[in-house]
């Protein structure tokens, strides 16, 4: 990024993240999903009928240190410069979305559940899905965490 | 705002949906500014710690402050090493509180760590839109000091 919007990226300027992992199948649609807004509300939603059939929604307004700390595991990652192109399309197994707008990009991917990272070596892009692959990992344990400490509950890992 | 991706509209998304209601936490009937307590405590987020740093280490920095209930040090999935923050949990906003005078900005491993709370209690206020807070009604200031903590 030349243009001098790079410096803008860091610590202000519109930000959002979402990030949906699922299937639906003999169980209903099972998920774990979860969001940053602008405003710092965490929004979380997480539904497995296998172990019990009711869905947990929380929400948490989290702190300005907070989303700047997401914004800056995202900005290292650079997964912004990547494209899901050549990614492997959703399928019956699952889903993985993750849609994220930092400063004036927004990217909107989507691909199937990544088993492993031979998973990633095997596909098309594995440069790009590798950094997704991990960052997704980052994220989910910075979510889990603050989720796990503010509500005292568990995540299901879907 | 430049988009990529193919993600166009077929999302089963739960939250972009809108539908359904959220669980906010129980004493959640305050609203306003300043740090939100946790079910069981007080938490704190710890930024720029040093990669290499380990649990111990932080921990036996925080312990001064009081009683660490809970640490979470998360480790970067690829390298295995400190993914630059952490999450402590005090038991009294009072502890937290003298923790982040005492520790924010200052020194761990050679590297300067940034403290502050995790959760608020309502939403960031974007700084270019800020209008004077004017109370509504007259809050004798010991009561505005016990919303604090």
């Amino acid at each position: 990024m030349a243009t001098g919007g790079a410096g803008e990226d860091g610590a202000s300027g519109e930000f959002y993240l979402r990030y949906y992992v699922g299937h639906k199948g003999k169980f209903g649609h099972e998920f774990l999903e979860f969001e940053f807004r602008p405003d710092g509300k965490l929004r979380y939603a997480n539904n497995s009928n296998y172990k019990n059939d009711t869905m947990i929604r929380k929400e948490v307004f989290v702190s300005p240190s907070v989303l700047r700390e997401a914004r800056r595991i995202i900005q290292e990652s650079e997964i912004m410069k990547e494209d899901d192109n050549n990614w492997p399309e959703p399928d019956r197994v699952g889903r993985q979305e993750l849609e994220i707008v930092m400063g004036n990009e927004h990217i909107s991917f989507t691909t199937s559940k990544i088993g492993s990272l031979v998973d990633v070596q095997t596909s098309k892009d594995p440069e790009g899905l590798r950094i997704f692959y991990y960052l997704v990992q980052d994220l989910k344990c910075f979510v889990f965490s603050l989720i796990n400490l503010h509500f005292k509950i568990k995540p299901i890992q879907s | 705002m430049r988009t990529r991706g193919r993600l166009l509209g077929r999302s089963p998304s739960v939250l972009a949906s809108n539908r359904d209601r959220f669980d906010p936490l129980a004493d959640a009937g305050k609203p306003g500014h300043g740090p939100q307590r946790s079910i069981e405590g007080w938490i704190l987020l710890v930024s720029g710690v040093k990669e290499d740093a380990e649990e111990e280490d932080l921990y036996n920095a925080f312990s001064e402050f009081g009683h660490v209930k809970d640490l979470h040090f998360n480790l970067e999935r690829r390298t295995g090493y400190g993914k630059g923050y952490a999450f402590i949990e005090y038991e009294s906003c009072e502890e937290a509180e003298i923790a982040i005078r005492a520790m924010n900005g200052s020194q761990l491993l050679t590297k300067t760590i940034y403290v502050d709370w995790a959760f608020s209690r309502g939403p960031i206020q974007k700084l270019t839109s800020t209008r004077p807070l004017r109370r509504r009604s007259r809050t004798p200031p010991r009561r505005l000091a016990a919303l604090t903590c």
